[in-house]
């Protein structure tokens, strides 16, 4: 069905892998949030990639879509409710925290001098 | 008392004066015998890009799926290093725990080598 027009076809895959790899980018962030120590991590992460090796040989995109939608449920089950986000970045604690000043402001700092001085 | 006052200006660490326009000289030299430069903002730590790639190819190098002779700073992800579209995630996924960024997903689906990595990083205005 999908084979007959390939432009089509090869454009559904590379969106197909494009969700894949994004899927095992937010797994692999989520599985450095639950398993904070690094060796606990590494095997952690060891099984994530076997999980999804195990899928690597499928062809057809109407089983892939359905793979992907699996995977996509099971990583919003399992998604850590405090998760680490870099300080400055948009959820994180220093965002928007201190807004750049307008241009022109100038701070003087005669620290606290009077005019009668 | 005064074997506390000798201690102590025995381990006495020599303090750094750092020009308001920039870096000191030689930064390197100074990282290692004195200990990291403590800039008084947050905004003066803008990274040189042999610092960047420094890190990005040892970061990459260290990686085990990957032969380090083969590790230069133009090399493509998948094309030269025969990796795959996951271990690519993996990679960056290391760059960003190294420069302390948030990289988006989207952007991070688009950087497939070193240059472009070095390159992003370099441009990003907080990578430390």
């Amino acid at each position: 069905m999908s084979l007959a027009s390939t432009a089509a076809y090869a454009a559904r895959r590379a969106a197909q892998r494009e969700r894949v790899r994004i899927l095992y980018r937010r797994a692999l962030k989520d599985t450095l949030n639950w398993a904070v120590h690094r060796h606990l991590f590494y095997e952690d992460a060891d099984n994530l990639r076997a999980r999804f090796e195990v899928n690597r040989g499928v062809e057809d995109p109407d089983t892939i879509d359905r793979l992907i939608v699996d995977g996509e449920a099971q990583y919003n089950k399992w998604r850590h409710p405090d998760p680490y986000i870099v300080p400055w970045a948009p959820g994180g604690s220093k965002f928007t925290r201190n807004p750049t000043p307008p241009e022109g402001i100038e701070i003087i700092y005669n620290y606290g001098r009077e005019d009668n001085d | 008392m005064a074997l506390r006052a000798a201690l102590i200006r025995h381990l006495r660490v020599p303090v750094q004066t750092v020009s308001p326009a920039g870096r000191v000289s030689q930064p390197s030299v100074a990282n290692s015998l004195f200990g990291s430069i403590r800039f008084m903002s947050s905004h003066d730590d803008h990274l040189s890009k042999e610092d960047v790639a420094d890190r990005v190819l040892s970061v990459v190098k260290s990686f085990p799926k990957v032969d380090p002779s083969k590790v230069t700073p133009d090399v493509h992800f998948q094309s030269d290093l025969g990796l795959d579209s996951l271990d690519n995630v993996e990679i960056l996924m290391a760059l960003e725990e190294e420069f302390k960024l948030e990289i988006p997903d989207k952007e991070a689906d688009k950087i497939d080598s070193c240059k472009l990595a070095i390159e992003y990083i370099h441009n990003h205005p907080m990578a430390s």
